[in-house]
């Protein structure tokens, strides 16, 4: 019997907020899909497109970048960065064909372990019919 | 109209009187009617200077060439360099100081008016005279092209061969300038994003096939880099080699350097690079078109920016290279910019 495609999450999270979400979820016993790696990064303007690209590159099938919500930022402004940088990149991968369901973000706060475990469960939930990424994929 | 005269007069006036080192225009080209690149120093050589609807050569490229020279001799010459710019030309200029890359002293700028029309796109001006060898194009009144070829000269209405940026132009007449030739006439633009519009209209399945193909034709030439007036970082993410190599740099230290994007030219790094440049491009390209043009396996690269530009527009009402005091687009953020994405 074949396997059920598992797919494989990429998320970059914030230090400061979403990755303390994540620690929460963890320490509370909330029961998520471990098909997320997770990437520390020390904000989420600090992600630079070309992490996104090199995630669905090497083979990720869904890439969330997740922050603290706007005005919450430790670096006072640096999500709102984000925010804009992170627009024109979905415009630019949903322009060249790749499905939109693939690359998402979110505003998570240290205390909202709850909110990231639905946020994966769902994304995990989108990304199972879609079947695995091959477009962006080295080698597919 | 302009008034080629005017222009060589006044070339010929700011060389003899030392104004400007020299003077980067368009020439005659020694092969056909396409004119070339000119660099003028000699007063004497300002008869050589031409405009048409041929000069399609963004010269902004060489005064960021002339800006990294400069950086590196020891006895700089800081006297502006006189360039011809088009609308599109002034727009990279503005640009250009808006990053403080250069100065508004280092050049001086002779406008042209591309009245009401634009350049012409070489292919459609082939295919329109269907293998005639043009000798020469001129801009006429309402719209036209008077072009003479072997056998004669003709009208041509000017929509059935411009550059397809031209079509979409938001600027035929120069945004900043010292002094400017021709009528100040701005063409009505109905779509300015209609090229964008029509591949974004297809489904999601054809639009990668669309890029798939386009994108797997992509020889890494980098034609593209090289000509654009943008791309004048020192480092370029797509040169692996370009950390710095000392003598006790082992072979270890090298093969380990991060490496974004493979050299070899398959589908997955030809989409990288093509994405990873036009989100550096994002809020700075001016559409001069020159990526596509000097393409040698026409990929529309022109698309991709161009879709950042009307990104830019609609989500953060940006537009680029009006203004020189703006702050960037990937710099700034309003308290308003969309959010309906996020979770």
């Amino acid at each position: 019997m074949a396997e059920e495609f598992e797919p494989r999450i990429v998320a970059f999270l914030c230090k400061w907020c979403s990755s303390a979400g994540s620690d929460l979820a963890g320490v509370s016993r909330m029961e998520y899909p471990p098909n997320v790696i997770p990437i520390q990064v020390m904000c989420s303007g600090s992600v630079s497109p070309l992490y996104i690209l090199s995630a669905f590159k090497k083979g990720a099938d869904g890439v969330l970048v997740s922050g603290c919500h706007p005005g919450d930022c430790h670096y006072i402004k640096g999500n709102f960065y984000a925010r804009r940088r992170i627009a024109l990149v979905k415009g630019q991968l949903e322009f060249i064909g790749l499905e939109p369901e693939r690359f998402q973000m979110s505003w998570v706060s240290a205390a909202e372990g709850k909110k990231y475990t639905e946020i994966i469960k769902d994304f995990v939930n989108t990304l199972k019919p879609l079947g695995p990424q091959t477009k962006l994929r080295r080698n597919p | 109209m302009v008034k080629l005269e005017d222009l060589k007069k006044e070339a010929t006036q700011i060389l003899k009187s030392g104004k400007v080192k020299y003077i980067i225009g368009y020439a005659k080209g020694a092969a056909g009617f396409m004119p070339i690149p000119a660099f003028i120093s000699d007063p004497e050589d300002a008869e050589n200077l031409t405009w048409n609807p041929a000069c399609v050569h963004n010269l902004t490229k060489f005064i960021v060439d002339e800006k990294k020279r400069l950086k590196k001799e020891k006895k700089p010459d800081n006297r502006p360099i006189g360039i011809i710019v088009k609308g599109c030309d002034s727009r990279a200029i503005n640009v250009l100081l808006q990053e403080k890359y250069i100065d508004r002293d280092d050049v001086y700028l002779l406008g042209v008016s591309c009245e009401k029309t634009g350049v012409v796109d070489e292919k459609k001006l082939a295919k329109t005279l269907k293998g005639q060898r043009v000798v020469q194009i001129d801009f006429e009144d309402n719209g036209n092209f008077l072009v003479t070829t072997e056998s004669g000269s003709e009208k041509i209405p000017a929509e059935d061969v411009l550059a397809e940026r031209c079509i979409e132009c938001k600027a035929n007449f120069p945004v900043v300038f010292d002094i400017v030739f021709g009528e100040k006439i701005k063409r009505q633009v109905d779509k300015p994003f209609q090229s964008v519009e029509t591949i974004e209209a297809l489904s999601q399945k054809d639009r990668w096939k669309f890029w798939k193909e386009q994108l797997d034709k992509c020889i890494r030439c980098y034609a593209c880099r090289s000509v654009c007036p943008m791309c004048y970082c020192d480092e370029c993410v797509v040169d692996t080699i370009s950390f710095a190599v000392e003598p006790d740099t082992s072979a270890e230290e090298k093969a380990q350097k991060i490496k974004w994007i493979e050299k070899s030219p398959n589908l997955s790094e030809n989409i990288v690079y093509h994405l990873t440049r036009a989100m550096h491009l994002a809020g700075r390209c001016i559409d001069c078109g020159e990526c596509e043009r000097v393409c040698p396996l026409d990929i529309p690269i022109r698309f991709l920016n161009k879709k950042m530009e009307k990104d830019a527009k609609n989500f953060f009402d940006y537009e680029v290279g009006f203004d020189p005091d703006q702050p960037s687009l990937v710099s700034s953020f309003k308290d308003e910019d969309p959010e309906d994405f996020i979770r």
